[in-house]
């Protein structure tokens, strides 16, 4: 150097130094030297605690004591070496000495039991209680869960049949019960990292997360009972595929890294970005947020495809991780798949334009079968089988979707076909940069971590908390299985969508073709956007990240979706119909694409957040996709999913996975039935307290009267029925005037006499022993209680003395001096009360209460007896048009609480219309009976020839008479019962047939209903008996007299029977 | 406490003859004993003749109340009845009106019982008619009069008054210290 320096060269001179080192090697040199600094200084301050420690423990421990050999320094509480600090006071200029040991009290020794951490495996808790369903939605269980995956994975195993091969059940078990467990993982515990993101404390969290999701899904398992077995299966699967994972594990891990970073590499740009945001989203908003923003990110860096493009790897992964595993038996039957896949292809390719747009969708859905089909492979090497089985179907969509593209544009090899069926088909520039660099390596790569990672995850997870750092790298791709699961169910459905599209009459033949269909519905909805939307790759990123954020927030809303997925796959093959050929239509539409695209990743957003895991899940999504495209092409996808899903829900009352709703309903129905049960106690009880009260009022006060109307009015009927004979017929009228406060008057009298009757008794009771009556009596008295009870001075009757008699009746003179004032008083007051109830009387025949009283008399015709003679009418008179109408309104008037009717209203109205309409509706049949009955004497009839006979009937009505009587002597109806009088006396001299006229008085002041000896009964019974009367009642005569005989024989016999025993 | 006089008995029973008419003849004249109304400070008293003999016991100043009061006479020798005449009335009433459920309140706080709040009423039901008001479930509240005749009550307006209140048995409470 020194020989060089300004030496001259070209006509300048050299100036040679020593060149400085470069930025970043001397920033690394520092880095590294600041490191091992640190180190050191760790050490070091690790030594001197150590020794200070020691120092301090071979001390005793009071405060204040020094520590030797390090000035200033002082035990403080609790054995604290603390230094001696010396202050300087703010205000004064002096130095403050600060003795930590003086001021030691006021230290406090944190709890001890502070340093026993709770794991965070304990910090997910669990809602406790009772069986209902509610409380099991709060705890995220579903009870349908099982049941439908059942029928599902049935409907696979069909599926694959058809294809070649079978599924096993048991594999499909497996499948579901990872998947809930899943499923609860993602929902107790979200915070997933994404397999992309290798750093260790994720991983380690995420492992401890999927333990305790792990035993939170098993707890849950438990619940129901299908889950159990499922379980089992599970972990003995799990511990088999253990003992398989060991032995490939190292070499795995190996690949996986390598192709990992090549993947990371590739994805740069992308990727990392993604991995940030999801960190930094992580780190800040939430770990729940972190696993759906990774999953969300894995899709984003797929960009808008990312299903496809993820899905074309995991196949590739698939393969590649069968191929590694061919150490595995499983490696061959794979490989066969494949070969099988592509002969499939050859037969798939009928419709594949069609088949392009599901293709993507398959694609993605395949990945996940893929993954699938690894967890199955980890559960069983038999279900390994049937899984890789159904990779094999999932191949063959993948081998469909190749060859589409490579029938579309350009096909060279499987691999290839894969990236280039996606660049080709998705027109993706990303993709297609990022794809062709490193194909195969980096597909490679991700299969072996996926697969791999997977298995060993799913294995060690469930197995043991210690295995899980080693392989914490595993357990990150659970997630793609779980999506795989629900791809599974996807490349089913793709299967079937291809061969619906092959022959689309054939869509709607059974109910499984038809779930099948509706999966493949979807996802040619899905690959619909692939394809229409490859131009718009990046609006799916934004999809898929805004889908991402809702999907969390929603997780059990989706899991309620999940509950019911009959319900769903009904709905979905329902809608599929629909939706197909909808699908199809919008396939070629590219202003849809947009929605599609939204719908796209909504599926990729579910199923990654949901950890994909569960095929319900993804039948829900697929349908809710289904759904959206179906019935609203709107750009606000996941609400019009929701609903839809929801409609489906509350539209498909299908039993099985309804059966959480349907227990609420019946929850429901029964309160309500509760609810009614109690309304009707309570009002039976209202009832009750009602009656109660009706009999304690109707006790009241020990009245016998409580219906005192009747009381009054039959005792008045009766006396009167019984006075009117005996009386004379101008008096009736008197009587009914008087009736109630003669009556009374009468009772007054008869009550009076009962009362000293009453006495008398009463005097009786005490006169028990006669003897002791009266003065002489009481004498008898005194003398008997001067003797005491001694039975020979016992006084009788004979002691008695004869002058009693006077004595008595003064006393009992005495007695009823109160009571005949009493009985005075009351009198008064019954005379009031007449006087009161006169007034109330007239006031009340004025108001029209009268003719119920009216017809208390009624007046018995009697025609054997000379003085009612007065009834019956004379010859009749030549009738006047105008007393008709007269007799006729007022027997309106007067007789309308009366039904009865006689057969003269009846014609009257026949004479008379307006008048007549209204009495015929008084009519009553027995009426009409008597007047049949008796044809012959009335001559009656509606259509009479002669009117003369009418008029004469109308005037026989009388109905007055009886009106007239009650009113005969009460002054304020004289003019009216005058008229009436006129009337009948009119009608009297018209009369031809006494008898006639009779009959209709005495049914005129007739009730309506029948009493004894009615007359109109007595009419009747002419016409019942008609011609056998007397032959009926001497044949009744005679058999009453043989029953009476028999009865008595039999009676005989019975007591000779009696007396022997 | 001396016996109505006839002018009293009259005035009274005129009004006792408003709720259940002829009725009132079961009142005075009872099959089961000796009923009689005595006059006590103003105020009439409905006694059974067992429990007359004993309040003769007690000297007029110092009797309260005996049997039950149906009502007082006022200064102007007018016969008011009071609440507690009730149960007497109502078995024999003849003119009933059943209020609704959503009325009674307004009815036992001493309001007049309006169209709206009528249940039921007995048909030919006049004008100025004592009437005794029962609850729907029959429960006998008070008495009043009929503002309106029956057929009246169907053409009015829902806020028109239809029964004026006279005694109801919210009186129990409100009235406590007057009643006897």
């Amino acid at each position: 150097m020194s020989v060089l320096n300004k030496t001259k060269w070209k006509g300048g001179t050299l100036q040679i130094q020593l060149a400085k080192e470069s930025f970043l090697h001397r920033l690394a040199q520092e880095r590294e030297e600041a490191k091992a600094k640190r180190e050191k200084s760790t050490t070091g301050n690790n030594n001197l605690l150590e020794k200070m420690e020691e120092v301090n423990f071979h001390m005793k421990a009071v405060p204040g004591t020094e520590v030797p050999g390090h000035k200033n320094w002082v035990v403080s509480k609790f054995g604290r070496v603390l230094p001696v600090l010396y202050l300087k006071n703010q205000h004064k200029r002096k130095i403050i000495e600060y003795d930590p040991s003086k001021y030691c009290h006021n230290a406090k020794k944190i709890g001890e039991d502070f340093p026993n951490t709770i794991p965070i495996s304990s910090l997910t808790w669990e809602i406790e209680g009772g069986n209902d369903p509610m409380s099991k939605k709060w705890r995220g269980e579903f009870s349908d869960f099982c049941g439908p995956s059942k029928k599902m994975k049935k409907v696979l195993k069909d599926k694959v049949s058809t294809g070649s091969l079978a599924m096993n059940p048991r594999s499909s078990w497996v499948m579901e019960t990872t998947s809930c467990t899943k499923k609860t993982c993602d929902s107790i515990t979200p915070n997933k990292s994404p397999p992309e993101l290798g750093s260790d404390t994720q991983k380690f969290n995420n492992v401890l997360f999927q333990t305790s999701g792990l035993e939170i899904a098993r707890k849950k398992n438990s619940m129901s009972d299908d889950d159990i077995d499922s379980e089992d299966e599970l972990k003995a699967m799990i511990a088999k595929e253990e003992n398989l994972r060991r032995t490939t594990w190292s070499s795995i891990n190996e690949s996986e890294d390598d192709p990992f970073e090549v993947i990371r590499d590739n994805f740069k740009s992308v990727v990392h970005k993604l991995h940030l945001t999801g960190l930094d989203i992580k780190n800040n908003v939430s770990c729940h947020v972190s696993d759906n923003d990774i999953m969300g990110n894995d899709c984003e860096y797929d960009s808008g495809d990312i299903d496809e493009i993820i899905a074309m790897k995991k196949n590739v992964d698939k393969k590649t991780s069968c191929k590694n595993r061919e150490n595995s038996e499983l490696s061959g039957h794979f490989i066969k798949v494949q070969k099988r896949k592509n002969n499939v292809k050859s037969a798939l390719t009928h419709g594949v334009k069609p088949l392009n747009c599901k293709s993507p969708s398959h694609s993605s859905s395949s990945e996940d079968a893929g993954s699938t089909s690894e967890l199955a492979e980890s559960e069983e090497d038999k279900e390994y089988n049937a899984i890789m089985k159904n990779c094999l179907c999932v191949n063959l969509t993948l081998a469909d979707l190749e060859q589409l593209a490579g029938s579309d544009p350009k096909v060279q090899n499987e691999d290839t076909e894969s990236d280039s069926l996606e660049s080709t088909t998705h027109c993706k520039c990303d993709r297609v940069s990022k794809s062709p660099k490193t194909p195969d390596s980096f597909h490679r790569g991700q299969q072996c971590i996926h697969s791999e990672e997977i298995v060993a995850s799913l294995l060690e997870g469930e197995n043991t908390c210690g295995k899980q750092k080693p392989k914490e790298n595993n357990l990150k791709p659970k997630f793609q299985a779980f999506k795989g699961i629900g791809s599974l169910y996807g490349k089913e459905s793709m299967k079937k969508s291809l061969k619906g599209n092959v022959a689309p009459n054939n869509i709607n033949e059974d109910q499984n073709s038809l779930k099948h269909e509706d999966p493949s519905s979807i996802s040619m909805e899905n690959g619909s956007p692939h394809a229409n939307g490859s131009s718009n790759k990046l609006t799916p990123f934004q999809h898929a990240e805004r889908a991402n954020g809702p999907n969390h927030i929603q997780p059990q809303k989706r899991q309620s979706t999940f509950e019911s997925p009959d319900r769903k796959v009904v709905s979905s093959s329902s809608s599929e119909k629909g939706s197909r050929n909808p699908i199809s239509s919008l396939l070629p539409l590219k202003g849809k694409k947009s929605l599609s695209l939204s719908a796209k990743t909504h599926k990729i957003g579910f199923d990654k957040d949901s950890c994909h895991s569960t095929t319900k899940t993804k039948v829900s999504e697929e349908e809710r996709s289904d759904s959206n495209s179906l019935a609203s092409f709107n750009k606000s996808p996941k609400v019009s999913s929701r609903k839809d899903s929801q409609e489906s829900k509350t539209d498909l009352p299908l039993s099985i996975s309804h059966s959480s709703d349907v227990s609420a309903k019946d929850k429901h129905a029964e309160d309500n039935q509760k609810r009614l049960a109690a309304l009707e106690a309570r009002q039976k009880a209202k009832e009750v307290q009602k009656k109660l009260v009706h009999n304690a009022l109707a006790n009241l006060d020990g009245h016998p009267e409580d219906k005192p109307m009747h009381i009054i009015f039959d005792s008045d009927s009766e006396s009167e029925t019984e006075e009117i004979p005996t009386q004379e017929q101008s008096h009736p009228g008197e009587e009914l005037v008087k009736e109630s406060v003669g009556k009374a008057s009468r009772k007054l009298f008869d009550s009076s006499d009962n009362e000293e009757s009453a006495s008398e008794d009463d005097s009786s009771r005490f006169k028990i022993k006669p003897q002791f009556e009266g003065r002489a009596g009481q004498k008898l008295v005194d003398l008997q209680s001067h003797f005491g009870t001694d039975e020979r001075f016992r006084m009788d009757s004979r002691f008695l003395e004869s002058d009693s008699e006077e004595e008595q009746e003064e006393v009992n003179e005495k007695k009823s001096v109160e009571e005949e004032e009493l009985a005075e008083e009351e009198k008064k007051a019954l005379n009031v009360v007449q006087s009161v109830l006169h007034i109330n009387l007239r006031n009340s025949t004025s108001k029209g209460s009268v003719p119920a009283k009216k017809f208390k008399d009624i007046i018995h015709y009697d025609p054997t007896r000379h003085d009612h003679g007065t009834y019956e009418r004379k010859k009749d008179d030549q009738p006047k048009e105008k007393m008709y109408y007269n007799i006729a309104t007022d027997l309106k008037e007067i007789f309308q609480t009366a039904k009865d009717t006689s057969e003269k209203e009846e014609d009257t109205p026949w004479n008379e219309d307006c008048s007549g309409e209204k009495l015929e509706e008084i009519q009553n049949p027995a009426t009409l009976k008597s007047e049949a009955e008796q044809p012959g004497r009335f001559t009656f009839s509606f259509f009479g020839s002669d009117t003369k006979d009418i008029k004469e009937e109308t005037y026989r009505i009388e109905t007055v008479k009886p009106g007239k009587i009650t009113w005969q002597e009460d002054p304020h109806f004289q003019d009216s019962s005058s008229e009436e009088e006129d009337i009948t006396e009119e009608t009297d001299h018209r009369k031809p047939i006494p008898e006639e006229a009779s009959v209709p008085e005495k049914e005129t002041t007739r009730f309506f209903f029948f009493s004894k000896n009615d007359e109109r009964l007595h009419g009747s019974d002419l016409f019942w008996r008609g011609v056998g009367g007397n032959i009926s009642k001497n044949s009744w005569e005679a058999r009453t007299n043989n029953l009476r005989m028999d009865c008595r024989k039999k009676h005989k016999d019975a007591k000779r029977k009696m007396k022997p025993k | 406490m001396r016996p109505l006089t006839e002018e009293e008995t009259r005035v009274m029973f005129e009004k006792i003859a408003k709720y259940i008419g002829e009725n009132l003849q079961l009142l005075v004249d009872r099959p089961d004993g000796t009923y009689c109304f005595r006059l006590h400070n103003d105020r009439v008293y409905y006694v059974s003749e067992k429990i007359l003999k004993l309040a003769a016991n007690v000297s007029g100043d110092k009797l309260l109340s005996l049997g039950t009061c149906f009502g007082k006479f006022t200064k102007t020798h007018k016969f008011r009845l009071h609440i507690t005449a009730l149960d007497y009335l109502a078995p024999y009433a003849k003119y009933k009106v059943w209020i609704k459920p959503g009325a009674e309140q307004s009815f036992l706080y001493g309001n007049h019982v309006l169209k709206s709040g009528l249940g039921r009423i007995t048909e030919n039901t006049s004008q100025y008619q004592g009437v005794v008001v029962y609850s729907m479930a029959d429960i006998p509240l008070g008495f009043g009069v009929a503002a309106k005749s029956t057929q009246d009550c169907r053409k009015v307006d829902p806020m028109a008054i239809v029964v004026f209140h006279q005694a109801d048995i919210g009186e129990y409470v409100r009235h406590e210290e007057t009643l006897t």
